[in-house]
């Protein structure tokens, strides 16, 4: 077998030149652009995780945020409802007050309303009574005697201070009314019982005046004594109003 | 008369190493392709790594036969005794 | 028929006789080397279609180198990657009408083997040290230091052999069978032989790297590959 060593020596040099040419063409190159490659990736990869470690951070402190916002969002809504709690707690207290006033003076009016009402009712009851009375009087077939009712003006007027007893009946006759014409005997003790209590002798002027019913009135300039059942029926009434 | 016998011998020679030669390869090819197929049977997912392992042991197993084959090239064409 | 074991000069270059393989070496030099040039001029971080592909072979090359010697490639990568292509290429020149394969010729297998075996001594050196390199020859024991310097010529004979055999019979068979039948009917042993100069320059690049790993000592963790270091 042959073997031609020219050849074997060029092949060798040949693939050494080739190994040479590819390692500064072909895999240095190559293999530095991979490893770049690499470093920019893994520089990339972290600049993300930087970035991805900031969204975090912001996302957490936005979480935050609104976390706050949320709980100043309830308090205040809180506080909006218990002011309104407490303003329709007002009202409703204003509201009832103000009814419970309505409802008192309501009552108060009705009240007042029902005692004018009665009052009326009573004032003319009153009358009633007294026109009753006046027409049951006026069929009387007989006046009432005046002599029933003597005695009590002269206690009434017996009573009466002493500058107006001492006035009476000085300048002139006693004014007195009287339901019916008196009679002489009646006058005459009208007289004599003015007389005793007032310590001297007067006169009297009787003027009659069927208003009075039955009785007498006795009419001095600065008093007036009545004792008649007009004036008892006026009293009855006024007493009667005034309940 | 003895450089045509060498000559003839040298034939001979040569087609005895080469189917000689060839007998173990092909057995052992043929034995590896089985085992292959038994594994690919069992493992379809491994089947690309076991036919390029395959294809490598092949290749190995066939060194032998060239080898022969190599032999009786020298036999041939570059007989010492020629 | 042609004897393929045998080279005729195509010219002569001073004292120097020029053979076919020698001429289309250079032209794959020519091809290779321009390529790379021109394919890694503008290498850029946004890769194209080209600058993809390349840093593919060499990541692959790269893993393929991490996978059997469990250390950093960067200093094997250039021979181990300019193996495989160079062969690759070589293997796939039968394609072209007229152009025989250099490693069809025991000297281009030769001068390849030679390189890997100096790259595997030099290497050894300068991991070990030459006393720590010379050391793993009598390991595991000084009586198998003769077959340990056998062993490393005789892998590196089957290196050579094993690439000349099986491109060399493809040629040969392919020229057989072309001769006997005509055209059209090698394609398919052409096709064949495309395979085994692919798988071929594959074995080539792992044997190399398996060499070079026992050289700097690592072991190998493919059992396929070490099994037939130790076949002569």
């Amino acid at each position: 077998m042959h073997i031609d060593w020219w050849t074997l020596g060029l092949q060798t040099i040949n693939a050494v030149i080739l190994i040479w040419i590819l390692a500064r063409f072909l895999f240095r190159p190559v293999a530095r652009m991979l490893d770049e490659r690499q470093a920019v990736t893994q520089a990339a990869l972290d600049a993300a995780e930087a970035a991805q470690q900031g969204a975090d951070r912001a996302r957490a402190t936005a979480e935050a945020e609104a976390e706050a916002l949320n709980a100043a969002h309830a308090a205040r809504l809180a506080e909006a409802r218990d002011a309104a709690a407490r303003e329709k707690s007002r009202l409703m207290a204003e509201t009832e007050a103000a009814l419970e006033k309505a409802r008192d003076a309501a009552e108060a009016e009705l009240a007042g309303l029902r005692r004018a009402q009665q009052g009326e009712l009573r004032d003319k009851a009153g009358t009633l009574a007294l026109e009753i009375a006046e027409r049951l009087l006026s069929r009387l077939p007989d006046p009432l005697p005046l002599s029933g009712f003597i005695d009590g003006l002269a206690e009434a007027v017996a009573e009466l201070p002493e500058a107006t007893r001492t006035e009476l009946g000085r300048t002139g006759p006693i004014g007195l009314r009287a339901a019916a014409e008196p009679t002489e005997a009646e006058r005459e003790a009208l007289k004599s019982r003015l007389g005793t209590v007032l310590g001297r002798p007067v006169e009297i002027d009787v003027t009659t005046d069927p208003g009075l019913i039955a009785g007498l009135e006795l009419d001095a300039s600065t008093a007036m004594v009545r004792n008649n059942l007009r004036a008892d029926l006026e009293r009855i009434k006024a007493e009667l109003s005034d309940e | 008369m003895t450089g045509n016998l060498i000559e003839i011998v040298s034939i001979l020679a040569a087609a005895i190493a080469v189917s000689f030669g060839a007998i173990g390869p092909a057995l052992a090819e043929g034995r590896a392709v089985a085992a292959a197929m038994d594994a690919i049977a069992r493992q379809p997912e491994a089947a690309g790594t076991l036919s390029r392992t395959l294809f490598v042991g092949l290749a190995m197993i066939e060194t032998m036969a060239i080898y022969t084959l190599v032999i009786a090239l020298l036999v041939l064409f570059a007989n010492p005794f020629v | 028929m042609d004897n393929p074991l045998t080279l005729d000069p195509l010219f002569q270059l001073g004292p120097v006789p020029i053979t076919a393989p020698v001429l289309v070496t250079w032209g794959l030099i020519v091809l290779i080397g321009g390529g790379a040039y021109f394919a890694t001029r503008h290498l850029t971080l946004r890769p194209g279609k080209i600058q993809t592909l390349l840093e593919l072979f060499v990541t692959t090359i790269d893993g393929q180198l991490r996978d059997t010697l469990n250390r950093d490639p960067a200093p094997y990568r250039a021979l181990i990657g300019t193996v495989f292509l160079f062969v690759l290429l070589a293997n796939w020149c039968s394609l072209i009408p007229g152009i025989e394969p250099p490693t069809a010729h025991i000297e281009t297998d030769a001068a390849l083997a030679l390189v890997v075996f100096a790259a595997t001594l030099g290497y050894g050196v300068a991991t070990r040290g030459l006393r720590g390199y010379l050391a793993t020859f009598a390991e595991p024991s000084w009586v198998m230091i003769p077959l340990n310097i056998i062993e490393q010529i005789t892998r590196t004979f089957s290196l050579i052999v094993r690439l000349f055999g099986n491109i060399m019979s493809g040629v040969f068979v392919v020229g057989i069978v072309l001769s006997l039948a005509g055209l059209f009917v090698p394609i398919p042993l052409m096709a064949l032989e495309l395979l085994t100069g692919a798988v071929q320059a594959y074995i080539f690049a792992v044997l190399a790297t398996v060499f070079i790993g026992a050289a700097v000592g690592e072991r190998p963790k493919r059992n396929l590959s070490s099994q037939e270091v130790s076949k002569p």
